[in-house]
Order: structure tokens, then sequence, then C-alpha cells
């Protein structure tokens, strides 16, 4: 779709877009670029380097109105961003390196989760502080994610017959009712509900353990990255912008996403914690080193291997660095 | 004088007992979820209030947002319901393709089309809508079919005597026989537009029940949890008794005595019975391709015919391709098929007996509303963890689905039988049995087959949703996956077997009606 085109959908985004603006206060922009960014679930504080770059107009001041638009449980994400209708989405490695598989055109061009949020949440009178723990519990997790289990065993010499695969709903009940000994979750999303009503839950980070995976990735088609190089550039721009602000503060990153959102029934205190168990996945030695978002050759090839476990083959041509070379050289 | 005293007495009774039977209840919902407050599963009526009253505002934007873009779902999907009922009427030779038309796009699973409505509409509430009026129009659609029928073949004698046409005996006779098969329909259909709108805002949205309700079951909320299916229920049960109401007030008229000659047999020719079915996939495929190809709808993810075809015929691992799909798929018939005729036998058996015993049906029927109107979201989780996750616990949440249509259906049509012959029965001073087997009963039959016809899709639409939701198994559990892992391929095959089971499925139950109506509701076959 070139940029000029206004289909319908985009007349539609557009309306969006333009009455989230007016709804937080932002001042139109003359002659601001109209785009929109796929999120990969429900507004949360997940989210909140984009709804800072959003309310405080770091987007506008590049030229671009963005419209965010929300996922959800059985949202598309990837279908929007290959049809053109958003020009960049929220993904994960895997399921990016599943749609090209499929034939999408993507490139991961930033990753703002460096290390996988997966955990193996326990309760600790009957802990998993290490993958061989597993062995001879039942663990509830959706079957979806049988091949991630699989992976984290074979990293780790688990014997995956041992484990009592228990299927769930994404859900802790089940672990407090004690239906099941562990989770396999987020860190971020569970064990922060957990916490709220006082439960203090064991996790085992699975990215500490061999799992390298890059979460919550940012995913463009080819396309895209050819011939909107500078929307691209000045969107990612922005995003940077309004996550560095989040690691500056993040407990008034959850504030503002409380306040933008506030049909969505948040808890503020859960989005601080969230925010707070969010930051060490988020900001590390490399983030420190060359910015926001992004990814070494090293990291690449961990992922390969990952991924080839996960029974996915992909080559380092899934990563494209170079509009974020381009953002830092200047 | 001591006769009216005595009146106002039951009369006050007779409020008393649903006041008193629903404060108990309501006592023993309270004790189960203090009982059970470790397990993070039930809230009761205490914790539910406290989460209203703190959190009105923000239950109340939810609850009127997702209620909007049900109800305009409803308006459209109905709306379409009775075009196409009346199409059918005006234009017999068309009526076996707008009916298998009808059947085949309701069959087809939530899991799939609420991602391609919403890259179709984007973001705001036309996925709400559109769900809204997809899970409506086929509930009121078939009711509505049958009660255009329900007519004696001699008022269509008389309408034809007056040298008058379809269109007359459309507006004469039709539209009125058909008004309480049509608010049957509309009552049933009250709850499915909420469920359809809160499963649109699934597929991404910043406001509304489904929303705040996924939230809520994720971060252990349980009060939340509670306090939204309460609230889902109250407003369904709402819509439902208003529309009864309304119903009451349009519909005086007693039910007529239809008495129509038994069928002799089928004058239709063989070869045409065979090309009908050819002809109808032809163009279903032909709507499949073109509106994809007029929408524009990229490739990666609007698999058209051909991708389907290819991938289970002639692609390599097509065998591959089919034996995944065929044992998802049988894991999910194994339990959609005993979860229906359970929901169906249950409907049909409570239909009898409140007919048999009506003060009952004051108590019954408010709690069997309750029951379909708390989202299947919400439902199939709890059942699950109450039955396990093995087979039970998956038929129950699909007899659930289908009790309460069936419920609603079988009840309106024992309803139904023509005041002449109970008057009859009566006069004979007949048994209340003897009355619903002889009377009741075949009156009822074809307000029974509708509902068993309709429950086929439903009983897959509930079974693949629990799969969803809460087992991850089976061919609902194939479809999530596939459609998170962009293995949209698979995701389309899935789809378009399951919409040929249904109709499969649907059409084995019409030929078992046309058995039984031969002898019992032959008006029903004429026209």
């Amino acid at each position: 779709m070139t940029r000029n085109s206004i289909s319908r959908r985009g007349f539609l985004a557009t309306g969006a877009g333009g009455v989230l603006a007016a709804s937080f206060g932002a001042s139109p922009a003359r002659a601001a670029t109209d785009v929109a960014f796929q999120l990969s679930w429900l507004p949360s504080v997940q989210f909140a380097g984009s709804y800072i770059a959003k309310s405080r107009g770091y987007w506008n001041d590049l030229g671009l109105s963005v419209s965010l638009n929300p996922g959800g449980p059985n949202a598309p994400v990837e279908p929007p961003v290959v049809a053109g209708n958003a020009l960049l989405g929220i993904s994960a490695a895997d399921y990016t390196a599943a749609a090209v598989a499929q034939g999408a055109p993507f490139r991961i061009i930033a990753v703002a989760m460096q290390k996988n949020p997966f955990v193996i949440a326990s309760l600790p009178d009957k802990p998993v502080n290490v993958p061989k723990d597993l062995e001879g519990r039942k663990l509830g997790m959706a079957l979806a994610n049988t091949p991630v289990l699989k992976a984290l065993c074979s990293l780790n010499d688990v014997d995956f017959d041992a484990i009592e695969i228990v299927p769930t709903q994404y859900d802790a009940a089940p672990l407090l009712a004690g239906q099941v000994d562990c989770l396999l979750c987020w860190e971020t999303d569970l064990p922060v509900a957990m916490m709220m009503r006082g439960i203090k839950p064991v996790t085992m980070l699975m990215a500490d353990y061999g799992y390298a995976l890059h979460s919550q990735t940012y995913i463009a088609t080819q396309d895209s990255i050819a011939n909107r190089r500078a929307d691209l550039i000045a969107l990612l721009r922005g995003e940077i912008h309004g996550w560095n602000d989040f690691h500056a503060d993040p407990d008034a990153a959850a504030a503002l996403t409380v306040d933008m959102f506030p049909d969505v029934g948040l808890n503020l205190d859960a989005q601080k914690l969230q925010a707070a168990l969010q930051v060490p996945l988020m900001f590390t030695d490399v983030t420190q080193a060359h910015g926001f978002g992004w990814f070494t050759d090293d990291s690449i090839a961990a992922n390969i291997k990952t991924l080839a476990l996960l029974g996915q083959d992909v080559s380092a041509d899934l990563w494209d660095r170079s509009l974020l070379e381009e953002i830092h050289a200047s | 004088m001591t006769i009216a005293l005595h009146q106002l007495r039951r009369r006050g009774a007779d409020r008393f007992y649903p006041v008193l039977s629903a404060l108990v209840a309501l006592l023993m919902w309270e004790l189960l979820a203090r009982v059970f407050a470790q397990t993070y599963l039930i809230a009761g009526p205490v914790e539910i209030s406290r989460y209203l009253w703190d959190h009105a505002g923000l239950v109340a934007r939810a609850a009127g947002i997702t209620t909007f873009a049900a109800a305009i779902g409803f308006v459209l999907g109905n709306a379409v319901a009775i075009a196409l009922a009346v199409a059918a009427v005006l234009l017999p030779s068309l009526a076996r393709l707008i009916s298998a038309l009808a059947l085949v796009v309701f069959c087809l699973p939530l899991v799939a089309t609420g991602p391609i409505l919403r890259v179709i509409w984007g973001p705001g509430l036309g996925p709400q809508i559109t769900l809204a009026a997809l899970a409506v129009y086929y509930t009121t659609f078939l009711p509505l079919m049958v009660g255009l029928r329900a007519a004696p073949p001699s008022w269509f004698d008389l309408v034809r005597s007056y040298g008058r046409g379809r269109f007359s005996a459309l507006v004469e006779v039709r539209a009125m026989a058909s008004l309480p098969y049509l608010f049957a329909g509309l009552q049933i259909a009250a709850p499915a537009a909420f469920l359809g709108a809160m499963f649109g805002e699934f597929t991404g949205a910043e406001r509304g029940m489904g929303v705040l309700t996924i939230r809520a079951m994720r971060s252990l909320d349980v009060a939340g949890t509670w306090a939204l299916a309460s609230t889902a229920a109250a407003i369904s049960m709402l819509a439902y008794a208003g529309l009864g109401r309304l119903s009451r007030a349009l519909n005086n008229g007693p039910p007529p005595l239809i008495l129509a000659p038994v069928l002799e047999g089928e004058r239709r020719a063989r070869w045409r019975a065979l090309l009908h079915p050819i002809l109808v996939t032809l163009i279903l495929l032909a709507i499949w391709w073109l509106s994809m190809e007029a929408a524009n709808l990229s490739p990666f993810f609007a698999k058209r015919p051909a991708d389907v075809w290819a991938f289970l015929i002639t692609a390599p691992e097509a065998a591959a391709h089919r034996a995944t799909l065929g044992a998802a798929l049988l894991e999910t018939l194994v339990l959609a098929l005993p979860g229906y005729l359970l929901g169906l036998a249950l409907g049909l058996g409570l239909a009898i007996v409140l007919v048999l015993a009506p003060k009952l049906a004051r108590g019954v029927m408010p709690v069997a509303i309750a029951l379909r109107a708390i989202p299947i979201v919400i439902t199939a989780p709890l059942i699950v963890v109450a039955l396990g996750r093995g087979p039970a616990g998956t038929i129950t949440i699909v007899a659930l689905m289908i009790f309460f249509p069936s419920l609603v259906a079988c009840y309106q049509g024992l309803a139904r039988t023509p005041r002449q012959v109970l008057d009859l029965f009566d006069s004979y001073a007949a048994s209340p049995l003897r009355r619903m087997a002889s009377a009741q009963f075949p009156a009822m039959l074809p307000a029974f087959f509708a509902a068993a016809r309709m429950a086929v899709p439903a009983a897959i639409l509930a079974a693949t949703t629990a799969e969803w939701l809460a087992t991850g198994r089976g061919i609902g559990g194939l479809m999530a996956l596939t459609a998170s892992t962009s293995g949209y391929k698979m995701l389309w095959s899935a789809v378009v077997v399951l919409a040929a089971v249904a109709v499969a499925g649907y059409v084995v139950v019409a030929q078992i009606e046309r058995a039984v109506l031969r002898i019992y509701g032959a008006e029903q076959l004429t026209r």
C-alpha cells in the first residue's frame, strides 16, 4: 500500500487516531503523517513507552500522528502489518519466524524485551528453583506452549516425560487452588496478580536457563523498511524516547498508563509492580551500551539456536538492525 | 367475601414465594463462596455488591459500550434474519439456497472470524457489532421460517380464492402467524448478542465488558470477574424480560388450529436432489473467493478456496495435514455429540415439566436465563474447574449452551397448542399427561426440530469455544494455536471442515424432522 492511498480502513484508523489525540490533549500537528502501530495485548504498562511517546507529543514533534491499536486474546497482530493497515507491529521472535515461514515478509527491526519474560512460577512450599525441579511436578500451561517447555527441557537435560502437563487457561487460580504445582507464564502478569493478593511466588526466569528468545519485538515488512523508512525511523525514534522516559521513572509511566486508559480497569499498584518487573527484562548491559531496542549479533545467534529447538529454522536475515543503526548514528 | 380474602392471601403468597426462594439462593451462593474462598473461584453476593459499589462508574461505562454494540448488532442481525426469511418464503425456489447460506455463515467459528473482522474493520466497534449480528441472525431466522409456515392451509386457500398472491399471503396470514416464533427467536438472541459483542472485544479493544473480564480473570480478581458476569447476566435477563413483555403485548391471538394434509411422498426429481448440494457448494466457494478478492484481503491470512484445496488434497504433506485435522476434529466431536443430545433432552424435558407444573416455571425460567446469560468466557473455566479437564467439563458446557435455546423453543412450542384441541381434551377430562402426550407434544414438534437444527452449529460453536478458552484440545485448540502462529492454511481448512460437519449434522436432523413432521406438522413441509 502506498503512502497516499486512502482506503476505508486507513480512514477509520485516522478517525480513531484523531479521537485519541483529541482526548489526550495532544495538539493536532500540521500535515502530520498518519500511521498505525499494532500492539500485541490489551492496554497496560507493557506498552508504557508508546503511551509516553504519544501523550508527550514525541511522535507529533517528528511529524507523525500515531494511532495505537490495542491487541487482545483473539486479536490479529501480524495480519494488519502484512496488509499494510499498521506500519509497525509488536510480535515475538517465535511468532515472527512462524509468520515468515508462512510467507509474511517481516523483519525484526528492534527488540523491547531483551530477556524472554517466560517464567516457571511456583509457591514457596514446593518451589521450582531450577529446571531439574520440574521433574515429577504438575505444570499448568496452555498446550500451545508445549514446544517452549520442550526447548527448556532439552537446554537443561530435563526429562520432558517426567513432567505432568495440565492444560490450563492463562490464570493463576489453578496454582493457588492446588490443582498444579507450577505454571508456565510471563513474569510480568500472573506473578504480579499473586503478589497483589499477598502471595509471593517463586519465579524461575527461563532466559536464565538458556531460553534466549527476543520478545516484544518490533516488526515491519521489507516493503515498509525500503519505502517508508523515514516514517519507521520516526516511529522508532519516538518509541525509544518514550521508553527512556519509562526507564527514568517507571512509577510515573504506570500512573500515565492508568490515566490514559480509565476504562480498562487497571490497578495503579499492580501497574507499578509490573513496570518494576519489566525494567530488568528490557534494560540490560546491551541497551546501556547501545540504546533501547538494540540487539547484538550474539543474541541473534542465540535466538537462532532457541528457534531451532522450537522447530523453526531461520537465518540472521530475520533481523534488520539498519534502522536502529541510523537512529543511533545521528 | 371469604373467597375474595382467600384469593388475596394467595396472591400475596404467590408474590412472596419467588422473593423467598431468591433470598435462599443468594444465601446459599454466599455460603458457597465463603467455603471456597481460598480457591479463587467463586465470589459471593456481598463481595460482588462491594465491587460494584466501588467500581460503579467503570462497570457502567463498560456495560454501556458493550450493550451499545450488542444492540446495534441485535437490530442489524435480526433485520437480516427477517429479510432472509421473507425472501425465502416469497421465492420458494431460493429457499433452500438461502437456508444453506445462512447456516454456513453461522457455522464459521468465532476464533477464526474475529481476527479477520478486526483486520477488515480496523480499530473501533466494527467486529463487536458484526459478531453480535452474526450471533443472533440464525436463531431468529430459523424460528421465523417455522412461524411463517405455521398457518392452516385453508387460510392460504382463502387468500388465493380472492385472487391474491404470495405477497398478500405474507402480509395477511404469515406475518401474524409468525409473531410468537419471531419473539421466541428474539428472546434467545438477546443474550447471544451480548456474548457476540464481548467476543468482538477480544479482537482488540480498549473498553467494554470483554476487556474488563479478561483483565479481571488474569489478575485473580474473583470479585471483579463475578461482578462482571452478574452484570452481563442482568442485562441479558432484562432484555429477555423486555422482549417477553413486548411479545405478550403484541400477540394476544390464540394459536390457530392447523390441519394440514399428510404428505404423500416427494415429487421432486432425484437428479435435482443431487444437483442442489453441488450448486450450493459452488455458490459458497464463489462468494468466498469473490469477497476476498473484492475486499483485497492479503493472501497471507485470507486463504482462498484453492489454498485450502492444495493444503488438504494436493500438497506433498496433505496426508499429514488431514491426519492432524481429522484427529482434532474427532476429539471435538466425541464431546460435542453427547453434549448436543444432553442439552436438547434437558431443554425438552424441562419445557415439558414446566408446562405440566406452571408454578415452577416462574422460579425456574429466570435461573435458566441467568445460566445462559453468564458469558461462556466466564462459565467455561469454572465448569472445567468443577468437573475437571476431562470430557465431563466440555460436554457440560456444550449442553448448557444448547439447553437454553431448546428450552425456550420447546416451551413456546408447547404453548402453541390450539385452544380447540385443549378444550376437546378437557371435555373428556383427560389427564395432563395424556394431554401432553397427545396434543401439546405433537404441536411442539416443529419448534423442537427448529431448536434441534439450530443446536447443531451451536454445539460445535460451544465445543470449540470451550476448547479454545479452557482445555486447549480438539479443533478449537488447534484453531487458536494456528491463529496465533500464522498457520492460516490450517485455520481455514479447519473452518471449512467444521462448516461441512455442521451442515452434515444439520441435514441428518432435517431428514429425521421431515419423516416426523410428515405426520405431525405437514404444514411445515408444504410451503
